[in-house]
């Protein structure tokens, strides 16, 4: 079985000033902030991406442990799942 | 007076009052922008599903899943249909909505030119510009209580060269962020007009304010800004404090103030880069206007960290 894939919403505008990301939500009107490494995982969210190849792009950026990339990507992507920042796509 | 390009109108009075307020604001519609308006006995309603978001008395709906911006008037019957991927609006004003003719024409038709205007790249920010003796552009950011057209009034007064006191369109000038100004007199509530202590002025009686034009302040009228000091503004305590604002309070701020950026899919992206973009062009700050700011002798550049 394939690893699903993650998307960003196409309601979700982005941009950074400083580091600071800055995430737009059209549908339900509201901005939130999120750190460098949301935004790290948000930009590369444009385009299909599974959890492994998340995990490698912040692995990229950062010199972490795969432990650590593992659980910030695990914990990221629940939460934007959750306010339907991300979507799965089949 | 001769027309402006770009609109119709099939009620000349209303045609001529229209021309008179966009010469005015030395803003009149860009090439390729479309603004027809009808005078009509009975306005149209068009369905439209969509949650309404008020903005004083107007409603605004836009978004999905019907696309063009729908915009109504709460005081007396008129809307205006913004095309999502057109750069028309079509406006039906009824001929009750004539008797509120300059209040019409500052809220409703206002807001549907904000509308419009976006379709040419101009997004608007309430905000206050000026320019230093110095000629650095200065922004004055914050709600209609939070000292903008005071501190613009004073600032005109020791000869800056202002804008505007409110009406403000972001505009990407080749790599920077300008400001174009809507001109208006500045409005002054009673509190604002005591503090600056000038004689004159234009009563605005329905509004319960007095408006100066920059002239009258001694100030000239300057069209655009590039802002290198942004100022979000409040008023509060007895002594002026300003300190800078972190990248996380200007992006909050900017999207406050620039709140249209949240309500059309199309040019979304570009509004909010544009956001992005005046916050780093620009230096930052929070600022707690008091009275003490008009016995500075050089204003808001006293304060400055």
């Amino acid at each position: 079985m394939s690893e699903p894939r993650f998307l960003r919403h196409s309601d979700i505008r982005l941009t950074s000033l400083e580091g600071e990301g800055v995430v737009l939500h059209l549908k339900e009107r509201r901005y939130f902030s999120v750190n460098e490494t949301g935004l790290v995982l948000l930009e590369a969210l444009k385009q299909p991406r599974t959890f492994t190849e998340l995990v490698a792009e912040l692995l990229r950026e950062y010199e972490v442990t795969e432990g650590t990339a593992a659980t910030t990507t695990r914990e990221f992507l629940d939460h934007c799942l959750a306010t339907a920042v991300v979507e799965t796509i089949e | 007076m001769t027309s402006i390009p770009g609109i119709t109108c099939n009620d000349p009075g209303l045609e001529a009052a229209v021309t008179a307020w966009l010469t005015e604001s030395r803003m009149p519609l860009p090439a390729g922008l479309l603004l027809q308006v009808e005078v009509v006995d009975r306005v149209t309603e068009l369905e439209d599903p969509r949650e309404v978001f008020l903005q004083g008395d107007v409603a605004i709906q836009a978004g999905e899943p019907l696309g063009w911006v729908h915009i109504t008037w709460r005081v007396a019957p008129a809307r205006a249909r913004i095309e999502e991927h057109r750069p028309e609006a079509t406006v039906q004003i009824s001929r009750q909505a004539l008797g509120e003719l300059d209040y019409l024409l500052r809220s409703f038709l206002l807001v549907s030119l904000i509308f419009l205007w976006k379709r040419d790249g101009r997004y608007h920010v309430h905000a206050g510009t000026a320019i230093d003796s110095a000629g650095r552009g200065w922004m004055l950011i914050g709600n209609s209580c939070s000292g903008k057209s005071t501190t613009t009034a004073l600032l005109a007064s020791r000869g800056w060269q202002v804008s505007t006191d409110d009406i403000a369109f972001l505009e990407a000038r080749g790599d920077r962020v300008s400001v174009l100004g809507f001109r208006s007199p500045i409005a002054l509530r009673t509190g604002g007009f005591q503090l600056l202590g000038k004689a004159g002025g234009i009563p605005l009686e329905s509004r319960g304010k007095t408006g100066f034009w920059p002239e009258e302040l001694g100030s000239t009228w300057v069209q655009r800004v590039e802002p290198e000091i942004i100022v979000f503004t409040s008023v509060g305590g007895d002594r002026t404090a300003i300190a800078p604002a972190s990248p996380a309070e200007v992006m909050r701020e900017l999207l406050q103030w620039s709140l249209w950026v949240m309500f059309e899919p199309t040019a979304a992206q570009e509004h909010l880069d544009l956001l992005a973009r005046l916050g780093r062009q620009a230096r930052c700050y929070h600022a707690r206007l008091a009275p003490d700011l008009f016995a500075a002798p050089h204003a808001l550049e006293d304060f400055l960290p």
